[in-house]
């Protein structure tokens, strides 16, 4: 390889300088090693009913540390399952499209306020991520305001409305009564509220595409 | 290549070894693909670190066994033994420091010395600092060498991908390789007494007093 060492005239360097310079193949021949077949894709999410689709960027509690560590960005959905109507909170890492949140949303699942930004907010998550379960406390934060009160309330609506099912299953309520002391949904306004998510999961999707747009520019910009 | 304690996979797995200059990046970029965290602190990496990176494709899922290497000369310096049955590189520079770049062919010539025709990238790292001192325009060295060039920065997980993309494509022969998203398996029901859950209540109320990092990034905006 090293006997190679000859330096080609400089004409190839001012031919090719342009800005997308880092997209095209400037990398030798070399034979594959591998060879691979065109496999199925499942996604996982096939049986399920988006609620939810922002972008975000997700956070870990680091204990040891104690400090909030990135996790990933990317787009956080809620999904409900179309047969048992389950939900559950799934999070992929942009590009890469690795799984970096997937966890039920439990009767037991309560978000609260990140102190300092009104764009995020933190709870806890028996997470599954990796195929295994985790404790996990989680921060996320939203592009804008509205975004994250929307996840939040919806979020907060599953939880209430799945705390109701379970307090009528078992009515020995009273280790659960302090959970659902504030609950005052009935299943006519949990209709409703669906309603609205619906409505408002479109508005973020035209949303999404003007950010994303933004976010190509800004990526464009910034190599220039 | 695995290492002998390290676990092997059912599914095709390369060696990648990782050099460049102590301080470009590397551990980081790393550290982004497989945690997803950020780290600003330096601290040199001795020796080498092995990391295996999984990846899922349109042809199932593969691996690489990254090689992170001490790019300081004092931390170990690169012995033949890191680079031999390495199927691919990176070689990293960091645009904000020219000597990085400037040794980027020794780097190259100290790898082709055991690896012959393995698919090489070249990064620029840290393309998101304001003050560059490697343009874009002057990197000039993968079009004499036949490598790939991307510009990255692991500070905004601009081009983060590509390298790997690059690598997975040239090593399968397949120039439509893609990622795909790996599947989201359903999560066990889990029953969480009242008693657990309080606990965590209070963990994530002092949990939520402490910032996030890189607030000020402007992701969003």
């Amino acid at each position: 390889m090293a006997s190679t060492d000859v330096d080609r005239p400089e004409e190839e360097e001012t031919a090719t300088d342009t800005a997308a310079g880092d997209e095209e193949d400037t990398g030798a021949h070399v034979a594959p090693i591998v060879r691979l077949e065109e496999v199925a894709v499942t996604t996982g999410e096939e049986d399920e009913d988006v609620l939810i689709d922002f972008k975000a960027k997700l956070y870990r509690f680091d204990k040891e540390g104690n400090q909030w560590k990135e996790r990933g960005s990317g787009n956080v959905k809620l999904l409900k399952h179309k047969e048992t109507g389950k939900i559950r909170l799934v999070m992929r890492q942009a590009k890469t499209l690795k799984i970096c949140a997937n966890h039920l949303v439990l009767a037991s699942t309560k978000l609260q306020e990140h102190a300092g930004s009104d764009k995020s907010c933190v709870w806890h998550a028996m997470d599954y991520s990796d195929g295994e379960l985790k404790e996990e406390m989680f921060a996320i934060r939203f592009g804008s305001v509205k975004n994250c009160k929307l996840f939040k309330e919806t979020v907060e609506e599953i939880a209430e409305s799945l705390g109701e099912i379970e307090e009528t299953e078992d009515q020995d309520a009273s280790s659960a009564a302090g959970l659902l002391e504030k609950l005052s949904v009935t299943e006519s306004t949990t209709e409703e509220s669906n309603a609205t998510e619906a409505a408002a999961v479109e508005d973020e999707n035209k949303e999404k595409g003007h950010q994303e747009k933004q976010v190509e520019a800004e990526e464009s910009s910034s190599t220039s | 290549m695995a290492l002998p304690n390290q676990q092997t996979v059912d599914y095709p797995s390369f060696k990648l070894v990782l050099v460049g200059d102590g301080g470009t990046g590397k551990t980081t970029f790393v550290k982004r693909h497989l945690t997803g965290e950020f780290e600003k602190k330096y601290e040199p990496t001795i020796g080498v670190e092995v990391h295996p990176l999984d990846f899922f494709t349109n042809c199932g899922k593969i691996r690489f066994y990254c090689w992170d290497t001490a790019g300081q000369e004092k931390f170990g310096g690169l012995r033949d033994g890191y680079y031999i049955h390495g199927q691919c590189a990176i070689i990293m520079f960091d645009v904000t420091a020219r000597l990085t770049y400037k040794n980027v062919p020794t780097w190259h010539r100290d790898l082709c010395r055991v690896c012959e025709n393995i698919p090489i990238v070249l990064c620029g790292n840290k393309v998101d600092v304001k003050n560059r001192q490697v343009k874009a325009k002057q990197v000039t060295f993968h079009r004499k060498k036949n490598l790939q060039y991307y510009e990255i920065s692991a500070k905004s997980n601009y081009n983060f991908e590509k390298p790997f993309l690059y690598l997975a494509r040239k090593l399968a022969g397949d120039p439509n390789l893609h990622f795909v998203e790996s599947p989201a398996l359903a999560p066990p029901e889990v029953q969480i007494d009242l008693l657990a859950q309080q606990q965590h209540e209070a963990e994530l109320a002092a949990a939520a007093a402490q910032p996030l990092p890189d607030d000020d990034d402007d992701v969003f905006d």
